[in-house]
């Protein structure tokens, strides 16, 4: 029934960047692109909220109800199961931290028909709580908790916004590669942002893949 | 140094855990809850005291009988829990209890929405309980600032022994961006006034009721002189290109980092125009203002509000200077709206 890829990990991992991406840039192979916006904490820099970039590269979004978008309820779009259930190429942002594995735990069943299901851990190692191993392990184990799923890859995507450097990506990554190591899982991407992929492109060969930045306010970008 | 990607939110706790805050109680709204959750992960294995209340009533008096004891301790919400803890507040204020309170700002009136305001600055600088009483507010303006002002927070508050608030937009507590994190403060100053058993000594008391008439002015006297004193020393903002400017843009927090940008372009369509930021909300510093209404035209107040923030600016320049408006509410001005604002005033007086 088409590809899973849910996008999880601990607050601010980039979760929704990444999401958007890898919507936008997704080999449709003549089915449906669907992206799902799920994170219930709150309606700050969601995928929501690009609706138009979306439409122009044909992705479909289900995200909760406009009239609802800025509720600040849990609430998770009506036709989710419908989705989950049809031929499709499915992508999956939730929340952050363990409340986005309650849902993917929601939905575990439904998954189970479908195959890949590509369960991303996505790592900035820059981020609080994604400091050391004990940190990446205790949310690790809370998330698969709730999940019911264990992760099934990585994606490193170290930075540190307008202050990223070639170098900030280098040791972040060989950071991230030790906790794939002692996680015993692959990392299945390198994500950067657009200007550092030609420089880093041959160093990392395919593991690289181009991010282009969707929920930071152009006034903030170049301060 | 390697730098953190942080969340205003999470900047501002940790600086709290830094600053040895010792006890967090409150209850979750949005967008202040984060702050909470990185108690919540935090604080237990540092052995310090997170406790979700059953209310934000609960909460604040909560803070007010840790605070008595003598440690740092802290609540934070955003507009509507901020209302239901004015009466904690005013308690703090008159038993003179260093406290950290902070707002995660959203638009009100009402449960309003949960998008980022300023609209909490009357309540935040007039004192919304009762009662003639102020509390010191800081408004950062980025993330690095939530960590910073969080520390300096509790230092004043100690050094006043006056509850100081932290007030910042939802954007700012919810918006990431690298910071230094600081050293961890491990000289505390003594506070020989709590509560901390009277064991050969005079037993401390820390209370708000007092029914002698003399005393209850007495009281009120001694509160308005440490404000006094708060506001000649305190009082802080920054300028940008004020010296030789016609016009001055005035706005705060996170704003004042948006209005800066079109300060910029309208330089570079050469209006002289330059920007006042009050770091300080209470005490409000009208002197930066008073010094600019020497040579400046106009000002022009810019929030995120209905204009709040403005009459502080008029009350500082007492007539000499027309202060003008721009603000929305639940919608964040953007860089070109502002100039657009800036130009519109120099059409009006003919710079252009």
């Amino acid at each position: 029934m088409g590809s899973i890829n849910i996008f999880a990990g601990g607050y601010g991992s980039g979760k929704t960047e990444l999401a958007l991406n890898f919507a936008i840039n997704s080999d449709s192979q003549g089915q449906d692109v669907v992206l799902a916006d799920l994170d219930l904490v709150n309606p700050y820099f969601v995928s929501r909220q690009n609706q138009t970039e979306l439409k122009a590269h044909h992705v479909k979004l289900l995200a909760p109800s406009l009239k609802l978008s800025f509720g600040d309820v849990p609430q998770l779009p009506p036709k989710l199961l419908a989705e989950v259930q049809r031929e499709n190429q499915l992508l999956i942002d939730v929340a952050g931290d363990d409340t986005g594995g309650l849902v993917i735990g929601y939905l575990h069943r439904y998954l189970q028909q479908r195959d890949p299901v590509n369960l991303w851990l996505v790592i900035n190692p820059y981020r609080p709580f994604a400091q050391n191993l004990y940190d990446i392990k205790e949310s690790v184990k809370q998330f698969e908790d709730a999940a019911r799923l264990p992760f099934t890859g990585i994606i490193s995507n170290p930075h540190l916004a307008e202050e990223t450097t070639a170098d900030v990506i280098r040791s972040g990554h060989q950071q991230v590669l030790e906790y794939a190591e002692a996680l015993q899982l692959k990392v299945g991407y390198l994500t950067v942002r657009e200007d550092f992929y030609e420089q880093l492109k041959p160093e990392y060969g395919s593991l690289l893949k181009s991010i282009k930045i969707f929920t930071r306010p152009a006034w903030l970008q170049g301060d | 140094m390697t730098k953190v990607l942080m969340k205003g939110n999470e900047a501002l706790a940790e600086g709290a855990l830094l600053a040895g805050c010792r006890a967090f109680f409150g209850y979750p709204i949005t967008p202040s809850s984060e702050i909470a959750e990185y108690m919540a992960r935090k604080m237990p294995k540092m052995g310090r005291t997170f406790l979700q209340a059953e209310s934000e009533l609960a909460a604040i008096n909560m803070v007010y009988g840790a605070a008595a004891t003598g440690n740092r301790v802290m609540t934070a919400s955003s507009g509507p829990g901020i209302s239901l803890k004015q009466e904690g507040i005013s308690f703090l204020a008159e038993a003179e209890l260093p406290s950290l309170i902070v707002n995660i700002s959203r638009g009100g009136p009402g449960l309003g929405g949960i998008q980022p305001a300023q609209s909490d600055y009357f309540q935040a600088t007039r004192g919304g309980g009762h009662g003639d009483y102020h509390i010191i507010v800081l408004a950062p303006s980025g993330v690095q600032e939530m960590m910073d002002f969080a520390m300096q927070g509790f230092d004043l508050a100690d050094h006043y022994r006056i509850p100081v608030m932290i007030m910042a937009e939802g954007t700012l507590g919810q918006m990431m961006e690298p910071i230094i994190v600081r050293e961890p403060v491990t000289d505390l100053p003594p506070k020989p006034w709590a509560t901390t058993g009277c064991k050969g000594r005079k037993p401390n008391i820390i209370n708000t009721l007092h029914l002698s008439p003399e005393f209850l002015e007495e009281r009120n006297l001694h509160l308005q002189h440490k404000y006094k004193l708060i506001q000649e020393r305190e009082a802080k903002a920054e300028t940008f290109m004020v010296e030789d400017a016609d016009l001055v843009v005035a706005a705060f927090g996170l704003m004042s980092r948006i209005a800066k940008r079109a300060v910029m372009d309208a330089r570079q369509k050469g209006i002289k125009v330059g920007l006042i930021r009050p770091v300080t909300l209470w005490p409000f510093p009208e002197k930066a203002f008073q010094e600019a209404a020497e040579h400046v035209s106009k000002f022009l107040s810019v929030e995120i509000s209905m204009g709040q923030m403005v009459e502080d600016i008029r009350l500082a320049v007492n007539g000499r200077v027309p202060v003008e408006f721009y603000g929305r509410i639940g919608l964040i001005p953007n860089p070109e709206e502002i100039t657009r604002q800036i130009m519109k005033i120099a059409q009006q007086e003919g710079w252009v």
